[in-house]
């Protein structure tokens, strides 16, 4: 029953790293940058979720708007900066780095913004359904309604984008532009324009995560930065590349870290957490799911 | 660029001159900005080696100043090593913590190498609130001992940290410009412009890079125990990762292949919360504006300088260092 128990954790915030890391990954393939800002404008999102929901107190309002708000922020991300950077930097020193450094710029100012507006305290809102663990018997389970719904959510997330990607004309040019940019220009796919999508997709999914995860911990402007952590090392476990991979990456990093924070200790879960990410790059740095099995995702 | 190696020296004797002076005339807080300023000198010079020369990219530079900082402590704590030796120290933890990481880092591309070291930054610091020994969130004390007696009975403390940061300051500074001159400068610079070309002619580029990481931590780790050195204390929230961000900050307005700008980038990173406080007073503002007007402003010159003068901030025509790969 322990282990059934924390294998359900497990899976639940398998399934919030797994939002990020899809976030992480869809940026990625559309313009090979790593987007540091996904936390930032995550953060963002949620608290704008969040004054959705202390004057409507409605959490079912307030998801869309952060999911829109998301994606307004993706793709706003995109258009000003990323854009503007490939077209000026062409060469030289700098090149290799500019995007990390572009996006880490991102993340500060989007958290500075954050700061301004509704201050570093922290901020919390109610889950919409139960937080209490499911009772069986006479044993509770840490697991609850609440968690439930965030892997039903996280679920759903992926079968849109699994639909998407592999049943839309949005999907065909965003894997046209992402593996082939100039083929597909020729094709007469707007590159651009399908580019920033992803950005905004991507900002779409990480406000999904933000306002998921916010219930079972605290809104700050900051809050998200371990999530950004664990959602990269998510992706770089499925691969980078892959939207599959990053799915799986998520649940296998939060079984994992679920069984060590139960049966190990409480103290270890970042050390685990870097450690397989260490292991994961000098062994396997392709991640699980190598880039060939990503072409088809 | 003062390419001869004795007027290198003379000049940076001049420097030294003038700081000193600086020390005495100064108020006590703007040495204290001083002690600072070289401090992020030091950890600047240390990103510029390692990403404008070997081109590896670190956003962990702050978790390596922590184990710096930590060593220092807990070797003057536990062995109860001389100020001197526990700066050494603090150095050896940091570059042996980058030889693990170096090798690690050897094998990863770009993106890869800044998750990796962005999730350090992110989590290291944080492990000192789980074991007793590191002090948790109170920290430990760390005292480097009064001035000596000999320069008088009115030499502020703060004018003696000053003194140490900046003589440390100019030492490393004096140790990197060289190194970056010689064949190992060479090599990275090689490395990094064309990586290809760089192995035919014989440079392991492995063994090469390592090197660049372990002394890049190292010098990381002796500005980290000087933070905690001016702070009396070391504490997890010493090295957030606002702080790793501002050294990036720095050596990119510094021009990110440029030693000197390390002088620049630190100035500007230390004049940021001052310039902020000022503008703060005058709009008025709330406590949160205050509080979030140095990050912004630091952001925004991130973002304005690497989409506008990606190679630094000009002032003066100095050597640009930047390749012309295609």
């Amino acid at each position: 029953m322990r282990l059934l128990s924390t294998l359900l954790i497990g899976i639940s915030s398998g399934s919030i790293y797994a939002l990020m890391a899809l976030a992480l990954v869809l940026v990625w393939r559309s313009t090979r940058v790593v987007n540091f800002a996904q936390a930032g404008q995550a953060i963002a999102s949620t608290y704008i979720g969040y004054v959705v929901i202390t004057h409507t107190n409605n959490y079912w309002l307030a998801l869309p708007v952060a999911i829109m708000a998301g994606a307004l922020i993706g793709a706003l991300s995109d258009i000003l900066l990323i854009r503007p950077l490939n077209k000026r930097i062409t060469s030289g020193p700098v090149k290799e780095i500019a995007p990390v450094i572009a996006t880490l710029g991102l993340l500060g100012l989007i958290r500075s913004l954050v700061g301004v507006i509704w201050g570093g305290d922290l901020k919390r809102y109610n889950a919409p359904v139960s937080i209490n663990g499911f009772t069986f018997g006479h044993t509770t389970i840490p697991f609850s309604r609440f968690n439930l719904l965030i892997v039903f959510t996280a679920v759903a997330v992926m079968a849109i984008f699994a639909f998407v990607f592999q049943r839309t004309g949005l999907g065909l040019a965003l894997r046209a532009s992402a593996f082939q940019p100039e083929i597909a220009r020729l094709a007469g796919v707007r590159v651009d324009l399908v580019r920033t999508v992803g950005w905004a997709i991507a900002g779409a999914t990480g406000a999904i995560a933000g306002v998921l995860i916010t219930p079972s911990t605290s809104l700050s402007p900051n809050s998200l930065d371990l999530l950004l952590v664990l959602g990269f090392v998510s992706a770089v476990i499925g691969g980078l590349e892959s939207l599959i991979g990053a799915a799986i990456g998520g649940a296998i990093l939060g079984i994992g870290l679920a069984l060590i924070l139960e049966y190990v200790s409480t103290s270890l879960a970042f050390p685990a957490a870097f450690i397989v990410l260490m292991l994961v790059l000098i062994i396997k740095p392709s991640g699980i799911l190598g880039s060939k099995a990503g072409r088809d995702a | 660029m003062l390419k001869s190696k004795p007027i290198r020296f003379l000049l940076l004797i001049l420097v030294a001159g003038v700081l000193f002076l600086l020390g005495n005339v100064l108020p006590d807080y703007r040495v204290y900005e001083g002690a600072t300023a070289s401090i992020y000198v030091i950890a600047i010079a240390s990103i510029i080696l390692l990403t404008g020369y070997s081109g590896q990219i670190s956003l962990g530079h702050g978790a390596l100043m922590a184990i710096g900082g930590y060593a220092a402590v807990l070797s003057r704590k536990y062995w109860h090593t001389s100020g001197v030796i526990s700066l050494i120290i603090a150095v050896l933890a940091a570059a042996l913590f980058g030889v693990i990481l170096g090798y690690a880092a050897a094998r990863l591309r770009g993106p890869y190498l800044a998750g990796t070291t962005l999730a350090l930054a992110v989590g290291l610091p944080s492990l000192a609130n789980q074991f007793h020994f590191l002090g948790g969130e109170q920290g430990l004390n760390f005292d480097i001992g009064a001035p000596p007696k000999f320069l008088g009975s009115n030499f502020s403390t703060t004018k003696w940290y000053f003194w140490i940061c900046s003589i440390a300051a100019l030492i490393i500074f004096w140790l990197v410009q060289n190194l970056l001159h010689s064949r190992y400068g060479r090599q990275w610079k090689a490395m990094r412009s064309a990586p290809v070309s760089a192995a035919l002619a014989g440079i392991n580029i492995a063994r090469s890079k390592v090197l660049a990481f372990i002394i890049s931590s190292g010098v990381a780790g002796l500005a980290g125990a000087l933070l905690v050195m001016t702070l009396n204390l070391v504490t997890p929230s010493e090295f957030p990762l606002s702080l790793s961000f501002a050294i990036v900050t720095g050596a990119v307005l510094a021009g990110i292949a440029r030693l000197p700008g390390a002088v620049v980038g630190a100035l500007i990173i230390v004049a940021i919360p001052d310039l902020a406080d000022q503008i703060a007073t005058k709009i008025g503002g709330a406590e949160r504006i205050s509080a979030n007007l140095p990050g912004f402003i630091t952001s925004l010159l991130l973002i304005l300088t690497i989409l506008f003068a990606p190679n630094g901030a000009k002032i003066g025509k100095l050597v640009s260092h930047g390749s012309t790969r295609t």
